[in-house]
Order: C-alpha cells, then structure tokens, then sequence
C-alpha cells in the first residue's frame, strides 16, 4: 500500500490545524507496520484514513489487489455491543462473508477458543475483565475477513502482564494468517517486539522521522539485547 | 415475601386507608351525597355499572381507543424520533409543530377536534397530538446518546443500515422507548376519556361519566373515575409485564441449554 502526499486538516476554533501534510509511505504487504510517535501527533488520523472512516483532504491512498475490500479494526477499547452475547459480537460482523450460520458459528467459536475464551461464549461483554472484553475484540477483528488489519494502540490502556498475554495471543493469531497490519502506539517496546517495520514520526504535522524494517525473526527479539537497547535509546530521543 | 416487603404493602394499605377514612369523614360532615357521596354508596355504584348493559362495551371502546392511539403514537413517534434524531433538517421541520402540540391546552385540541371530525374520532386524534411529542422527544433524545464509538465499530465493519437499525440503534434506543412508551401510554389514557367527556360517543368510559354527571349521579361518576384509574393502572402493569417477556424468554433459553450440556 502507497499512501500519496496525505494531507488532512481540521477546523478548530476558526483557524485549520494541519496534522497530516503531504504524507508520503510505502506499506510492504503481509507485514506488521508500528507508528510510533507522540500524542496527538496524528497517528490515529493517518489509521482512520487508511480504514477509510475519514477522507483525506489531499492526496490519495493506493491499496494493492490483495489489500482493496474489507478491513477489520482493533480500537483502544473493545467496542463491543453489550447487549449481545461474546459469541454474537463475533459472528455477527462476518455475517456478510459467511451466510450459512453454522460456518459462521464454526468459526466464531474457533477464534474465540484461540485467545482462550471458548468457556465464555455465552457470557455478555459486561460479565468479562477488561482484558477478556479485549480479547474477543482481537478474536473479532481476525475472524472477520479484512484483507488488512489496523490496530489503534489496542492494548495501551491494560496492565503490563495482560499486555504481554494479548500481544502473544495476537501474534498467534497473525502467524496463521498473515494480513498486512499496520499498528498505531506511542509504546516502542511492543512496538519493536511485534513489528516488521517501525516508523517513528514527528509531532504535528506528521513527519516520518525514521523507518526501520527489523531483520531479526520475532521469536529471537530481546528488549535486553544490545541491539534493541540501541534501538530503544534511538526511538526514545 | 420478606420482612421489608411486608412493611412496604403494610404502609401502602395504611396509606389507602387513612384516605378512605378522611373521604368517608369528608362525606358525613358534608352530608349532601350529590356532592360528595360517602365510599361506600360510591363502591355500591361501582357494582351496580360493572352490572349493567353495555358495561364491556364501554371499556371495550375505551381501550380500543386508547390502544389505537398508542400504537399510532409509538410508530410514528419511534420512527419521526429516529429519524430527526439522525436529520437536523427533520428536526427543525418538526419544531414548530412539537411546539404547537405540547403549548396546546388539551381542552383546545379536543374541542376543535370535535369541530372537524367524529365523535369516536376525536379521542384518537386528541390523543395523538398529546402523546406523540412525549414519545417522539425521548426517543430524538435517545438517538443523541447512541454511542460514536460503537457506530464507528458498526461502520468499520461495513454493517448494512438495516443491519445497524437492528442490533444497534434499537438496543441502544430501548431504555428511551420505554420510557416513552410508558410516559405517552398514561397520557393516552386521560386525553383518551377526556376527549369522551366532551364529546360523548356512543359508548366510552368518558361518555358514561359526563351521562352521571349530567344526571347528577355523583356515585357514578365516581364509580367511573374508579375504573379510569383501574384501567390505567392495568395498562401500565401489561406494559411492565410484557417487558420482562424477552428477559424471562432468555432465561429460560440458557437454563435449557445448560440442562442440554
């Protein structure tokens, strides 16, 4: 995916604040791409002009044959309805892709059972941890058929072992199907654990200050090693 | 029945009954029965016209009014309500007419309803106008606090309209349609046999009351009023029940399919 010369402003009290201006990046397919940057930077913007919940103002986004259709999104909160059981949040978003139910269910209840709520299905999203709520929207977001996955800094408001759990559980999930994924979060750690590519970008407007496409496979990364200590102390100045 | 509930019903029938003792004072010191009749004349009425002819044909009518007028009100309010919730534009077409219906005294819609339509008409109209800004503002309301960020989520999944409708704005909207439902429902009641006192169909609880009063029947009319409130009081503990029947409905569901496990 190419995003070409983006720009995107917003009127606020009368005068137009700039957040994206002529933003240009190349998005490799089938890898996870991190954005990080500081609040309010504009990270979030550029994620919901990819999923097209917004319109850029200039320039235009040019998505390869595989990328072009539906897209699933993971926000940082569940955002599931509460009046429907864990199952039928799931199921009921593939409805479209999958008409027959019992392939649906089927499916529903694999990706559930994936991030480990297979005993919760009937459960409503208010009976579950916060944790678990999140859970279900990872399970949601894989089970619908996006050809893209885009994630806004999903996991930022959870404690630190939570986190790490739904990291590795969306990992798991990813390795099967790997889909282009790009990830917005301000937290480099996770950011170099999980991604291909890390682009640290600048305050407003959006800058891209540096692209750095990791080498190592992510079951050998450590934020301890002398590489990613480096890296860290690179994306943290 | 637990100790605190007894207490409750206990105060409750205190409470009925230090009224019936002051309407029962009120009557003997007044000692005129055609101003005030004593409770007990008044419940020897009440016997008397639930025996008499065409007493089922009274309710009937009543309630047949009442239920029509409902049903109107909740449709075209729930949908006008969605609707202008969604559309400004709808919105500020409807104001004036909103304005129009909730400063319109109720004796004016009913008296010029008279004028320009029947008389077993005018109840439904009067109730229309009266309850449909009830309904319809609760539900507008209701459309406001609809959560963005679940719309968002139903828009990012390419949810169809109708798709959204369902398993979105209508269970978002339940806790404002009830209220509207129930708040409306009780108007229609009143503004339903207000509208037969004036105008007296040929059968209606309203029509029955303004023939005792005519004929200074004071009982009667009292007896009437009784079942006004009886009515109303029905109307409201249908309504409540039916809406614990999804509830209940669901309940027995996960019992049998825990029993199936």
């Amino acid at each position: 995916m190419i995003l070409k010369n983006l720009s995107k402003r917003y009127l606020v009290s009368g005068e137009y604040l700039p957040v994206l201006d002529d933003f240009t990046l190349s998005i490799e397919p089938g890898t996870i791409t991190a954005l990080v940057g500081p609040s309010g930077c504009g990270k979030t913007t550029l994620l919901r002009l990819i999923g097209e919940l917004e319109q850029p103002d200039e320039g235009e986004l040019v998505k390869s044959v595989e990328e072009r259709g539906p897209l699933s999104y993971l926000f940082q909160e569940p955002r599931l309805l509460p009046w429907h059981s864990v199952l039928h949040n799931v199921e009921l978003v593939m409805r479209p892709w999958y008409p027959e139910k019992e392939e649906r269910i089927a499916r529903a209840r694999d990706f559930l059972t994936m991030v480990g709520l297979s005993d919760f299905t009937t459960f409503k999203p208010d009976q579950l941890s916060g944790g678990m709520r999140q859970r279900v929207a990872i399970a949601r977001a894989f089970a619908y058929p996006g050809h893209m996955l885009l994630l806004d800094e999903p996991f930022q408001s959870l404690d630190t072992n939570l986190r790490w759990a739904l990291v590795n559980a969306f990992l798991k999930l990813w390795n099967a199907e790997k889909r282009t994924t790009i990830y917005v979060t301000h937290d480099v750690p996770e950011a170099l654990l999980m991604a291909d590519t890390v682009i640290r970008l600048s305050s407003r407007p959006m800058r891209i200050l540096e692209n750095h496409t990791i080498g190592t496979p992510r079951e050998e990364r450590s934020l301890g090693s002398p590489e990613f200590l480096a890296l860290q102390a690179r994306f943290y100045t | 029945m637990n100790r605190s509930t007894w207490n409750t019903n206990l105060i409750t029938a205190l409470s009925v009954l230090i009224l019936l003792g002051i309407w029962q004072i009120g009557a003997v010191l007044l000692d005129a029965g055609v101003i005030l009749p004593t409770p007990g004349t008044t419940f020897s009425a009440l016997a008397s016209v639930v025996q008499q002819e065409p007493f089922s044909l009274n309710i009937l009518a009543t309630v047949a009014r009442a239920l029509q007028s409902f049903l109107i009100i909740f449709l075209v309010g729930g949908l006008l309500g969605i609707l202008s919730g969604y559309s400004r534009s709808l919105h500020a077409f409807l104001v004036p007419l909103l304005v129009i219906c909730k400063a319109t005294p109720v004796m004016s819609v009913i008296l010029l309803a008279f004028i320009w339509f029947t008389s077993g008409t005018v109840p439904l109209f009067s109730a229309f106008l009266m309850g449909f800004p009830v309904m319809f503002i609760q539900v507008e309301q209701g459309v406001k606090l609809i959560s963005p960020r679940l719309h968002e989520m139903t828009v990012a999944y390419g949810f169809t309209p109708l798709r959204r409708l369902i398993h979105l704005v209508i269970p978002s909207l339940a806790p404002s349609i009830i209220t509207g439902a129930k708040a409306s429902l009780s108007m229609v009641w009143k503004v339903v046999i207000a509208a037969e006192v004036l105008t007296v169909p040929r059968y209606g609880v309203g029509s029955r009351m303004q023939m005792a009063q005519v004929n200074l029947e004071t009982a009667e009319v009292l007896a009437w009023t009784l079942i006004a409130i009886l009515l109303t009081a029905a109307g409201d503990l249908i309504f409540l029940s039916l809406l614990e029947v999804p509830r209940k409905l669901r309940e027995r569901r996960s019992k049998l399919l825990e029993a199936i496990r």
